[in-house]
């Protein structure tokens, strides 16, 4: 029985008369969850966020309900930003399906790469020559820490500073321009290839590398001191969004945002893949669970980073880049899961071979995506204000989600 | 086709404006000095009878030009400073050092669209930025500039800027109510909740002064500073001072107390719906506010016009300038000449390298900025507004830059713990100030008796 | 943690403050141009060794390997024989829709061709003819189509098109850049004189001259930039006065052999407009 309320803002009839070419009909509940959502209780009305709302990262549109600050229930919509990329990548030959795949978590695109690229291999049971894999372990550190610092900029924005951003807008700008100076590109680098990468480290990026290494870990430090401690800022986060490492495991979160839940899971160390095993590094783990824990993991992966980075550049061995390989790739029938762990989690293409030169079935994993799903129940009871900064915490990327 | 309308056809339309505007001033100003001539005595006569009423238009004129450009210095010192912070360069390309940036702003808000949405209520949309702005610049007029450049002294200054301040928020919940969205309604509300809540323990804490001075008149209040730097009553109330600044930055919705405008959270508040020239009239309330309020804090806390440093001395630089006679206009004929060819002399005898016309011009320079410093001197120490003025402008612009630097540096409070800080933190610690204000007058005068 | 609450904002700030005098990071983009990597690739450019030549040796492994055939090559060979080409199969030029060819970069295609016409098309082949097939002279053909038509038929565009060489997406810009130049058939108006011999002696003859040279044409044409048109009455039309000037079927009463040089000035000035 429906209960009679005072006519809402969400009411269209209160200033739009039906038939005016504005007026738009209630929607029909298809689900029993979208009919629960649709039903607004006395005092409640929906707001509209995105898809061209300030801090929801791209284009992710979420329709909150709202009971005056407080949000009641929430629902994130996706596939704005949908291109059919696993369609994309069947229907292209498995050297330009990796260029499909790059623009996909834009701000890691290394890490798009390096998955497919690992099914491909996989399927092709090839060895990537050693210069090559710590060339790609160099390069993907790299990209997790620019991703990392931007993360930590958006985070700051998404509360309501203005600064941060611009400061690891000039962290990441370095990182970036070294790429460029090494991959020939600023921001879809396209840079591994089957058996190796495109290209050896050149004088160029060793120098830039060089330069940055000096004063990086010292000027990311010097950046953090201004929202770390900060009282706003940890007030704002500290206890918000607390999420169980059951429920994270349950719906399979990965990355930073399980790490903080105190599982200490990494791809690197549990399932190692390139040259990994023999390098030395922390997974940095919290178990708080809650946004500022999230946050802090990500600063203390940037180190660690680092770490792995100067490791890297001592221990680089001569030789190929490149394994020897025919130009028309065609594997033998079969299937293959490669993954890496990205900046966001664990990120995994799975791949069939019927023998020709394409895919025959290309499936890609986001992580991102996963962790939207957590927007939901994050959020609920909480303030319209911690919605920004819980899906800040969670980093998505929706480039990745929607693929 | 006749001459004239050949003529017409042919002008631009500026040429054409002129076309119009000149023999309508050149009429214009021929009957009105014909009217003064005839009614001159009439119209002095009358404005000396009501000098109190021309005095107040005046006022409120030159008090509503004021706002507009101190709108535009501080937009342009946030564009400046928070770029400064960010390692930016920041406007740059416009004027000097990109300081007439924030007009070319202005220019385009007044050359966008104003737009109306369907389903607003047209007339509170469109009254409810007249009113956010009204509100600001009504304010200006208590401000104490210097002793005698206030124009209103209003007795109940005090309490008639907190009220007047506090009308402003009406502005906001009509525009909020009134767009038909309902982020602009979230940011109306937000406005509302938080002026309430903030102007309690604004007037509040300025209690403590108004028991230490026995008024609510602000030139009063910075009377009683006058004297030593410890007479101000940041160091005499301090506990005052940092509510009330507090508060303050509460008041003018700036960082990080921006709730209503979260632009990450409710897109732009209450101003979601606003376009144009309604929109600007927003932004410039807020800038406006900005000023007030440092204003307010300087006046109240920071001893507004009173110098920090008295100096020892007091230059008394009388000069006779109709002693002189008719060597008045020779000397002022002749001294630039002379005082550039000297300044210029020993730059032309320093190096040969140095051309004849570079040593003029530079000694020139010299020349024009010693001459301005003399002057400027010379006003400084013969006109005490003057100083009085300057004092208070570097004392709310200082405040300003801490505005814009707190913008900056700090990421906003979340609305439950602004309120929450309001109401268990600054209104017992104001009422605490009271208590002990109030207990050390008692103390002291009884200890007088 | 015993800390001194608010020490953390009053760190931050400090930490601004000190930024605030800071070297700053801008690239002055205009006046200081970015330090681009030799190894960019972020433009599509053919490269040049040192004298100048072009490397390319037009082997299409780039268009070939282009994952979304961005990458498009055409060209002839070196002995100008024939047309070569490399891309995606150009589905815009293969379709015939009028909107489709005007976004080819294309001249219109055979197959756009064959599907013939349905308007006769002999006035623009005349009209080609006269300007010698120049696609240099396109306004002037557009020009004469129109004052053959009255405006400009989507099929005599396609015959240019094909005719001349041109893109048939540069006659069409060229077509709607000018204001004159219309798609529409427009509502003509006719100011037909008539030239037999008492009107020409009661002064036809001079009100054809005005006319000629007031609008730029000539009698039977239309008017390039107007839908006015010029034309010779067949014949004198029964019981009518002598010098007979009919606008749009009415024959003009006000005029008459004295007044013809007044009138012929207000007509002119009337359509001028």
């Amino acid at each position: 029985m429906p209960q009679q309320t005072r006519p809402s803002l969400d009411d269209p009839r209160i200033s739009i008369p039906a038939g005016s070419e504005w007026y738009e009909p209630a929607p029909t509940p298809q689900t029993e969850r979208q009919a629960e959502f649709l039903t607004l209780k006395d005092g409640e009305m929906f707001v509209n966020m995105g898809p061209q709302h300030p801090s929801t990262h791209g284009v992710l549109r979420v329709v909150i309900k709202i009971d005056g600050e407080k949000v009641v229930d929430l629902d994130p919509v996706l596939g704005y930003l949908h291109r059919g990329v696993e369609k994309l990548c069947e229907n292209a030959d498995y050297h330009q399906a990796i260029c499909y795949t790059d623009p996909l978590e834009y701000v890691s695109s290394l890490f798009c790469e390096a998955a497919p690229v690992a099914a491909f291999e996989k399927l092709m049971e090839v060895d990537v020559p050693r210069r090559a894999q710590y060339i790609r372990v160099l390069t993907m550190e790299l990209n997790r820490i620019a991703s990392h610092t931007l993360f930590q900029g958006w985070m700051a924005l998404d509360l309501g500073g203005l600064t941060p951003i611009l400061w690891s807008f000039i962290e990441r700008d370095e990182i970036v321009d070294m790429l460029a100076a090494l991959t020939g590109q600023k921001l879809l680098y396209n840079y591994y290839r089957i058996g190796g990468v495109n290209g050896d480290l050149n004088h160029e990026f060793m120098s830039r590398l060089g330069t940055w290494m000096s004063r990086a870990a010292a000027q990311i430090d010097s950046n953090l001191g201004l929202i770390n401690e900060n009282e706003l800022f940890v007030r704002r986060t500290r206890g918000l969004g607390v999420l169980d490492a059951k429920t994270a495991l349950r719906m399979g979160v990965t990355g930073p945002n399980l790490r903080s839940t105190g599982v200490p899971y990494d791809l690197r160390r549990d399932r190692p893949y390139l040259v990994y095993p023999e390098l030395e590094f922390d997974i940095p783990t919290r178990t708080e669970g809650d946004s500022l824990a999230r946050y802090l993991v990500r600063i203390d992966e940037i180190k660690q980073s680092i770490r792995i980075i100067d490791q890297v550049l001592h221990e680089m061995p001569d030789g190929p880049v490149m394994a020897k390989l025919p130009r028309l790739i065609r594997p033998r029938p079969g299937r293959a899961f490669g993954a890496v762990e990205g900046p966001r989690g664990v990120y995994g293409t799975y791949a069939i071979s019927d023998g020709t030169d394409q895919p025959f079935r290309m499936r890609i994993h986001d992580p991102s995506f996963v962790h939207l799903q957590l927007v939901g129940p994050l959020t609920r009871g909480n303030l319209i204000a911690d919605t920004m900064a819980v899906m800040a915490s969670l980093d998505p990327v929706m480039g990745g989600v929607d693929k | 086709m006749s001459g004239a309308a050949l003529v017409w056809a042919r002008l631009t339309p500026a040429g054409r404006i002129l076309a119009v505007l000149l023999p309508v001033l050149a009429v214009g100003g021929a009957l009105t000095t014909a009217l003064l001539i005839v009614f001159g005595g009439a119209i002095a006569a009358t404005i000396g009878a009501n000098l109190p009423i021309v005095r107040f238009l005046a006022a409120s004129v030159i008090t509503f030009l004021i706002t507009v450009p101190t709108a535009f210095l501080l937009i342009y010192m946030e564009m400046k400073i928070i770029a400064l912070m960010n390692l930016r360069i920041g406007p740059d390309r416009i004027g000097p050092a990109g300081a007439v940036m924030s007009i070319v702003h202005g220019l385009k808000v007044l050359m966008k669209e104003d737009y109306t949405p369907p389903s607003v209520d047209v007339p509170v949309f469109t009254l409810a930025p007249v009113v956010v702005y009204l509100a600001s610049f009504m304010t200006v007029m208590v401000i104490p500039f210097a002793p005698e450049l206030t124009s209103v002294g209003l007795e109940l200054g005090l309490l008639y800027f907190f009220a007047i301040g506090g009308l402003g928020v009406v502005g906001l919940m009509m525009a909020g109510w009134s767009s038909f969205n309902k982020y602009s309604l979230l940011g109306g509300i937000r406005a509302a909740a938080q002026a309430i809540s903030y102007e309690i323990p604004l007037t509040l804490s300025v209690v403590g002064i108004v028991i230490l001075t026995g008024t609510l008149s602000l030139p009063k209040i910075v009377a009683a500073q006058s004297g030593s730097l410890l007479d101000w009553f940041i160091f005499r109330q301090p506990l005052a001072a940092i509510i009330f600044f507090i508060a303050i930055t509460a008041e003018a919705n700036r960082t990080p107390f921006d709730n209503t405008e979260a632009d990450q959270e409710i897109v732009a508040g209450f101003a979601t719906e606003y376009s144009g020239m309604r929109f600007g009239f927003f932004f410039f309330a807020e800038y406006v506010n900005v000023f007030i309020v440092s204003a307010l804090f300087s006046a109240v806390f920071l001893g507004g016009s009173n110098a920090p440093l008295v100096l020892p001395f007091h230059p008394e630089i009388i000069i006779n300038l109709g002693s002189l006679g008719i060597m008045l206009p020779i000397l002022a004929g002749i001294a630039p000449v002379i005082g550039t060819l000297v300044c210029a002399a020993p730059i032309w005898f320093a190096s040969s390298r140095i051309k004849t016309w570079q040593a003029l011009v530079a000694g020139f320079l010299i020349f024009g900025g010693l001459s301005t410093a003399a002057i400027g001197f010379w006003a400084w120490a013969m006109i005490p507004a003057l100083g009085n003025l300057i004092w208070f402008l570097i004392k709310t612009f200082s405040l300003v830059f801490v505005f814009v630097w707190m913008r900056g540096t700090l990421p906003r409070a979340r609305i439950d713990q602004l309120m929450g800080f309001a109401w268990k933190w600054l209104l017992p610690a104001s009422l605490l100030n009271i208590f002990a204000t109030a207990l050390a007058v008692l103390l002291t005068t009884s200890g007088g008796n | 943690m015993a800390r001194i609450p608010g020490s953390g904002l009053v760190r931050g700030m400090a930490l601004t403050l000190t930024r605030f005098f800071q070297p700053k990071r801008t690239v002055m983009y205009p006046e200081v141009k970015p330090d681009i990597p030799p190894r960019n690739r972020g433009r599509l450019e053919l490269v040049t060794d040192e004298h100048g030549a072009l490397k390319c040796e037009t082997c299409f492994q780039c268009a070939q390997a282009c994952p979304i055939e961005c990458i498009d090559m055409g060209g002839t060979d070196t002995k100008g024989r024939f047309a070569v080409h490399w891309g995606p199969a150009e589905q815009y030029a293969e379709r015939r829709e009028e909107s489709a060819l005007r976004r080819a970069g294309r001249t219109v295609s055979d197959a756009a061709a064959a599907q013939g016409s349905s308007i006769d098309i002999t006035a623009v082949d005349a009209t080609l003819e006269q300007f010698d097939y120049d696609p240099h002279a396109m306004l002037g053909i557009l020009e004469g189509i129109q004052a053959a038509y009255g405006y400009l038929p989507v099929d005599a565009l396609k015959r240019v098109s094909r005719a001349t060489g041109a893109w048939y997406a540069m006659v069409y810009g060229t077509a709607t850049f000018y204001r004159h130049l219309r798609f529409e058939p427009g509502r003509t108006r006719s100011i037909a004189i008539c030239r037999c011999a008492p009107c020409l002696a009661a002064g036809t003859g001079r009100v054809a001259g005005t006319l000629t040279a007031e609008f730029n044409t000539e009698l039977g044409r239309a008017i390039p930039w107007s839908n006015l048109r010029l034309e010779t009455l067949p014949g004198h039309l029964a019981e009518a006065p002598s010098p007979l000037v009919v606008i749009d079927g009415e024959q003009q009463r006000d005029l008459n052999a004295r007044n013809v040089e007044t009138w012929t000035a207000a007509l002119a000035g009337r359509y001028a407009a």
